[in-house]
């Protein structure tokens, strides 16, 4: 194209920050004041773990995968009265205890995955920083309390055939 | 014996001593610099004795194991499932890659296959982990040398590489997406139109680092004819990736590996380079940046539908056996040998990662150098110390 003017590349670069700066004033910065501020994670982001108290049987599948064990289950069965009268009393799980130590948790989701009841789910909730280690030790009341942020599960993109699932409420 | 003799022999021994004299007076003394544990251009803790010779460095030898985390020993008692969430944190940029080839050593042991779209989906995941990867390199080298701008713009683009690899996975950095058989979950809804739109972001960056750092002159004199490694000798000590590339050896595995990945289906590029230099490194993993974002919007557009999951027992046992995988990772060659007894773990793995290699030239390249270019070619050659130490 004729007579190119070889521009220097330091003034090239300069040229660079410059069209950024333009872009920051007019368009406003990338970054958010954080505890004013706050960016929504994506819904799939795995920020903390909620339980579903009512349909977990104390089966013992997550604490026994998770990699480095930090889920404390403990439950007894009992007998519940039968359906109808005559019939055999039915063998019922209790949960006692589920426990999930977030000091630590890494935060793979083997736990909610392996899960064969629905039990549990992953919530993009992230502000949960203690500032005591032991307080991150979140028994089922505090899990249960958790499932109140679990958002519904994002549709599919076209093409898949994977199952929709649903949270259970 | 006459007196002329013995004079000429005296005026001899004076001239001797007078010299050695002198000898001792310019006779230097070597220092040892430690370059680290600690050090913002190590990537986090590699140390490296550098033993100077005034400006001039004599030997260096890096230090490994600061980081040793044993996960050669843990796999032994966690099982195939477990492990992913592992090796995750190896090579911690590009976490992605790091599950790909042992998922797909398990595959081959197991005799399974993905179904196409875990393939294409896997692949899309490998690539878009290599540019989040390759991206803060870019940034990262130039702030080495003293640019601080260009690490905060990698650091801006590769956020919304990371989102993307979140709203499918889950986590930004440890992404435990990969499964014997598969991936653990679809796409989300409207995730291919953000990503292309993220991959018309990568394209801008890379055209403004081709300007803010690749053409500065400064960095072209810190950087040019610094640090040449010959393509025999790169070959020698097991460099790999762009590492080997910027040395004019036109070989990736991705192109020539046939391992289960997608690549051959794909229209790109493998970029060499005949210098050798810290440029060439940097040069080439700009463009493979590139290549990078052109894959994955080719894998986006032909993306085919079906099932993401083969048929696989719920529990996993890998049959007895040994496989080896090894795929192009972002920062080089990355296997895996799974050595399977038939059980719920793996008998034995050997993690082959790329940086350990890639560090290990460090003696021979940096004999001779400057102290301010053993930073320059320790930044080209980017490595990342959990990938070191493991």
């Amino acid at each position: 194209m004729g007579i190119s003017i070889k521009v220097p590349g330091l003034i090239k670069g300069l040229g660079v920050t410059f069209k950024t700066l333009v872009r920051t004033l007019t368009k406003g910065s990338h970054t958010v004041q954080y505890p004013r501020v706050k960016e929504a994670p994506t819904l799939r982001a795995r920020g903390v773990i909620a339980l579903h108290e009512e349909n977990c049987t104390a089966c013992m599948l997550c604490a026994r995968e998770c990699p480095d064990w930090c889920i404390y289950i403990e439950g007894h069965k009992y007998k519940a009265p039968p359906r109808r009268p005559g019939g055999k009393p039915r063998q019922k799980n209790a949960l006692d205890r589920f426990d999930i130590d977030f000091a630590l948790c890494m935060y793979c989701g083997i736990c909610v995955e392996v899960c064969p009841f629905e039990a549990l789910f992953w919530s993009p909730e992230f502000e949960f920083s203690e500032p005591k280690l032991a307080d991150l030790l979140h028994d089922k009341d505090q899990l249960s309390k958790w499932m109140e942020t679990v958002p519904e599960f994002e549709e599919y993109e076209d093409g898949s055939e994977a199952k929709q699932l649903k949270v259970p409420r | 014996m006459n007196t002329e003799a013995s004079a000429q022999q005296l005026s001899y021994i004076e001239n001797q001593a007078s010299d050695a004299r002198v000898n001792i007076e310019l006779e230097t003394e070597g220092m040892t610099l430690n370059l680290g544990p600690q050090h913002p251009a190590t990537h986090g803790t590699l140390r490296i004795i550098v033993r100077l010779d005034g400006e001039q460095v004599v030997s260096a030898e890096p230090v490994m194991g600061y980081m040793h985390r044993g996960y050669e020993k843990l796999t032994e008692v966690r099982t195939y499932p477990q492990v992913t969430t592992l090796v995750n944190r190896i090579d911690w940029l590009g976490s992605f890659a790091n599950e790909v080839p042992f998922i797909l050593a398990a595959e081959r042991l197991m005799e399974v296959e993905a179904p196409a779209r875990a393939q294409w989906i896997r692949t899309a995941l490998f690539e878009l982990s290599r540019i989040a990867n390759v991206v803060l390199f870019l940034g990262d080298m130039a702030v080495q040398l003293g640019a601080t701008t260009p690490v905060f713009y990698a650091f801006r683009d590769r956020e919304f590489v990371l989102n993307q690899i979140e709203s499918v996975t889950g986590g930004r950095f440890h992404p435990n997406f990969d499964r014997i058989g598969g991936v653990k979950d679809d796409l989300p809804k409207g995730w291919i139109q953000e990503t292309k739109d993220v991959l018309v972001r990568i394209n801008s960056f890379c055209e403004e680092m081709e300007d803010l750092v690749v053409g500065n002159e400064i960095f072209q004199t810190r950087t040019r004819g610094i640090g040449i490694i010959p393509a025999d000798t790169g070959l020698a000590y097991g460099l790999s990736g762009a590492n080997i590339r910027s040395s004019g050896v036109d070989w990736d595995l991705r192109r020539d590996g046939g391992v289960g990945l997608i690549h051959d289906q794909l229209d790109w590029k493998v970029w060499t380079h005949p210098d050798g230099d810290s440029f060439a490194r940097y040069w080439v993993r700009l463009q493979e940046v590139r290549e990078s974002c052109k894959m994955v919007g080719q894998i986006l557009d032909g993306i085919p539908s079906g099932p993401i999951m083969a048929k696989v027992p719920r529990i996993i046992k890998v049959p007895p056996g040994e496989a080896y995988v090894e795929t192009e990772n972002p920062l080089g060659i990355m296997g895996y040998y799974i050595i399977s007894k038939g059980d719920l773990v793996p008998y034995r793995v050997k993690i082959r990662s790329a940086s350990f290699n890639n560090v290990s030239i460090t003696p021979w390249v940096l004999k001779g150098v400057y102290v301010p270019d053993v930073i320059s070619i320790l930044a080209s050659l980017y490595f990342i110390l959990g990938d070191i130490d493991r």
